[in-house]
């Protein structure tokens, strides 16, 4: 996945501004663009190939990179242990913190194989098509495109030791993540608090500057950090007690029984925590996309290119409403990974034996599948909304004159990509309930990727219909297509009736 | 007594695994049925068909008359399930827990709820992913037996149990039978089930191999005989029904079936110093059926 993004910056920089006055004016408008800078940092040499691959990909890759490292590393040292796991491994010829050391250098080894992949396609893209990098700077690029994993892959080691539940542990890595994107975000929002940049570990990377003038003092204070916080993981892994955690847990709670009167009740007891963290970060993503979306408008507006590409995809309007348009797209996917969620969360239940306690009761199968699927669709729906009033909040901040209708009308607009993803999902729960949760996280990367690489490169039509985010118009630069919608909710409807009725009549299944 | 459960010829292939084939099974009011075998008999297959989760390839499950698979919800309204392995929602505690299957069930002795809750010394406010698996079986077990429901299916439900709380299981099995519930209890625990169950009916690769009363059973068993002689033991190998002679000095034992009159006659004329018998435990008799095969299985 990392490839193709520093594939598509290379070749998509040299299609989108083919000419030297289209790049220099590209390269003067990001500069002067504070909503840009703040998101994806800095960017030095735009008007190079290399300085472009690099911003671009290094903005983008960099979290992703750290969510990936945290997640993988509290699955192995946390997750495993939670799934009983660990304990076998423990009752082995191994001690605790040999098992914890070992599993790190486990990890060590996929992030370099991962730097490895990164760095043959960083060296194959650079030297295509005349972009003339050399090797050495992109074996430096793809070292700086993989060093957030790495960072985060040690921080989600040592949550794992501090709190008691893989699910813990990753919120607390992710709340790592989160504020050390933030800090980055201040620092880079302004050349009077760029001192910022040196207390998180983002900003060192960001420091890296790989081909625009590699700096590798950075890579100090960044081996550094992997070094203690890898092995503090270790010692405090030793040191506590199998399942216990370093931090203090309640075990003990008073009944809070207001929700627990029936499935649906449940299942929305179950989803809260979830999805109270969704529309958090819905609502930050929309107002964070809101407040730059000005000046980042005039920075789509130096490219003919760009608008020729955004007008293939029927945008008329122009400004904000433009760059809000590409956001909602964004937005769509990350509810389409919502949706897949709630649907990995259904079979979690029954793989897990817990939808046995329920189903032995007198209660219908649909029944219980029916309050998921609802409360699954609801948590769509409002994240939709949410997602458009927080756009709203942040460009009316800016002045940016876009009716809060128009945005909540773009939110909705995007709506039936989570339920079509939901309704696809139950029908392979029905079907096949082993592969729903990893087809419809399929589906939506699936969708992601080909409108990525589909928006730079010119892809086959058909491969574009198949994608399930291009048959999304870009509000609010064009009008929302409702029938489209209603076409993809209906699909979805109709694949969640069949999915259900092979759910009611089939064997319920472990893992 | 009314049939609580019943199942005929009830089948189930996954695929090419016969896990379960043709089972004739009868659990009426106010008996304890225990069902026997190694892992993998097809213990656990049978209670899923019971409990509608799993469908039958053949043949059909009914409760109280009510078939699992197509009367499901009718038939759930008279049944409670305790699960060889609870899998509870672990952010929930032990008091929501049971309040969430009460409310789902809606049936509940609230004050029976708390005088389990009381002998089984559980601590409801705490959360279920911090309960041990003996501290989850109890939950489990309170949540079942709180419902008074007419027939109790429970699958290894005394995995984890410390000894004293498995004698409160047993009172309160003892209580259900007592009440006229039916229970169906699965278990390779011999002695639970010698302890509790009227009838015993033995799995082994899906197949039953043996069904009837305890007493009925050790009918088909051998009697341990031993005996010592004042003299030099005389041969007891060629008397009818007398098998597997074991001499040792001037003791000597030996397994009867069938009539012990042949034996008592060789036995009278020989100086005979002590003579113990002995009824065969479940322990024998099961290892009759899964024991070496030495042909010392009774055709059933």
């Amino acid at each position: 996945m990392f490839g193709v993004v520093v594939l598509s910056s290379v070749t998509g920089f040299q299609s989108a501004y083919p000419t030297a006055a289209g790049r220099t004016q590209l390269a003067r408008s990001l500069a002067g663009d504070s909503g840009l800078t703040a998101l994806f940092g800095p960017g030095r040499h735009l008007d190079t190939v290399g300085g472009f691959a690099a911003w671009r990909s290094l903005g983008t890759v960099t979290l992703v990179g750290g969510v990936w490292g945290l997640l993988a590393a509290t699955r192995l040292l946390r997750g495993e242990e939670d799934a009983g796991r660990w304990e076998l491994l423990l009752a082995g010829r191994t001690t605790r913190r040999r098992a914890a050391a070992e599993g790190l250098l486990g990890l060590a080894g996929g992030w370099a194989v991962m730097w490895a992949t990164v760095a043959v396609i960083a060296v194959a893209a650079g030297r295509s098509q005349g972009a003339g990098l050399p090797v050495s700077g992109a074996l430096y690029l793809s070292l700086a495109l993989v060093a957030s994993a790495g960072v985060f892959l040690a921080i989600g080691a040592l949550a794992s030791q501090l709190a008691p539940t893989r699910r813990r542990a990753a919120s607390l890595a992710s709340g790592v993540l989160g504020v050390s994107f933030l800090v980055r975000m201040i620092a880079d929002s302004g050349t009077s608090r760029s001192w910022l940049r040196w207390f998180t570990p983002l900003g060192w990377i960001e420091e890296l500057r790989p081909l625009t003038g590699s700096r590798t003092g950075p890579l100090i204070p960044l081996a550094g950090l992997v070094a203690v916080v890898s092995a503090a993981a270790v010692v405090l892994a030793g040191r506590r007690d199998l399942g216990a955690s370093t931090l203090p847990d309640r075990d003990t709670a008073e009944p809070r029984l207001g929700l627990l009167n029936g499935p649906w009740g449940l299942t929305a007891r179950l989803a809260r925590p979830v999805a109270l963290g969704w529309v958090a970060a819905v609502a930050l993503s929309g107002l964070v996309f809101g407040l730059i979306a000005e000046g980042a408008a005039q920075a789509v507006s130096g490219s003919t290119a760009m608008q020729r590409a955004l007008a293939r995809l029927g945008v008329r309007a122009s400004g904000a409403a433009v760059y809000l348009g590409l956001c909602f797209v964004i937005l769509s996917a990350l509810i389409g990974l919502v949706a897949a969620g709630q649907v990995a969360a259904a079979r979690e239940e029954e793989a897990e034996g817990r939808l046995d306690s329920l189903l032995v009761q007198p209660l219908g199968r649909l029944r219980w599948l029916g309050g998921r699927v609802a409360v699954a669709a609801a948590l769509v729906t409002v994240l939709a909304v949410v997602g458009g009033i927080g756009a709203w909040v942040g460009a009316a901040a800016q002045g940016t004159a876009i009716s809060l209708a128009r945005l909540v009308a773009a939110g909705l607009n995007i709506a039936p990509v989570g339920l079509f993803v939901l309704g696809f999902g139950v029908l392979l729960h029905g079907v096949s309930p082993r592969i729903a949760a990893g087809a419809a996280y399929g589906l939506v990367a699936w969708s992601f990727l080909i409108e990525m690489v589909g928006a730079v490169v010119k892809a086959n039509h058909w491969m574009l219909d198949l994608s399930l985010l291009h048959h999304v118009a870009p509000a609010p630069a064009a009008d929302p297509r409702w029938t489209s919608g209603a076409v993809l909710v209906a699909l979805g409807a109709a694949a969640a009736l069949i999915g259900a009725a092979c759910f009611d009549r089939r064997d319920l299944v472990g893992r | 007594m009314a049939t609580a459960i019943r199942t005929e010829g009830l089948t189930k292939h996954f695929g090419s695994v016969r896990a379960l084939e043709s089972l004739d099974l009868e659990v009426s009011e106010g008996e304890v049925l225990g069902c026997l075998g190694p892992n993998g008999a097809g213990k656990t297959t049978t209670i899923r068909l019971l409990l509608g989760l799993i469908r039958p390839t053949a043949g059909r499950a009914e409760i109280f008359g009510l078939d699992a698979e197509r009367q499901t919800l009718e038939a759930h309204r008279r049944i409670a399930y305790v699960p060889g392995e609870p899998s509870l929602w672990p952010s929930l505690t032990g008091a929501e827990t049971l309040h969430l299957l009460g409310r789902v069930h809606g049936q509940v002795d609230a004050r029976y709820r708390d005088e389990l809750i009381e002998r089984f010394s559980f601590e409801p406010a705490k959360k279920v992913r911090a309960l041990s698996k003996g501290n989850r079986q109890k939950l489990a077990l309170i949540a079942a037996l709180m419902t008074r429901a007419d027939a109790l299916i429970l699958d290894e439900p005394t995995s984890g149990l410390d000894p004293l709380m498995e004698q409160t299981f047993r009172e309160c099995v003892v209580e259900a039978r007592e009440a006229g519930q039916a229970v169906f209890l699965s278990s390779h625990i011999l002695s639970e089930v010698e302890a509790l169950c009227d009838r015993v009916a033995i799995l082994r690769a899906g197949v039953l191999v043996e069904s009837g009363s305890l007493a009925e059973m050790r009918h088909l068993s051998a009697l341990s005989v031993e005996v010592a002689f004042g003299g030099v033991p005389p041969d007891l190998s060629g008397i009818p029904g007398v098998r597997d002679v074991h001499v040792t000095g001037r003791r000597v034992r030996c397994q009867v079936r069938g009539s012990v009159e042949p034996l008592l006659k060789v036995l009278a004329a020989s100086e005979v110093t002590e003579v113990l018998s002995r009824e065969p435990s479940l322990e024998e008799l099961f290892l009759a059926h899964y024991g070496p095969a030495d042909g010392r299985r009774h055709p059933g």
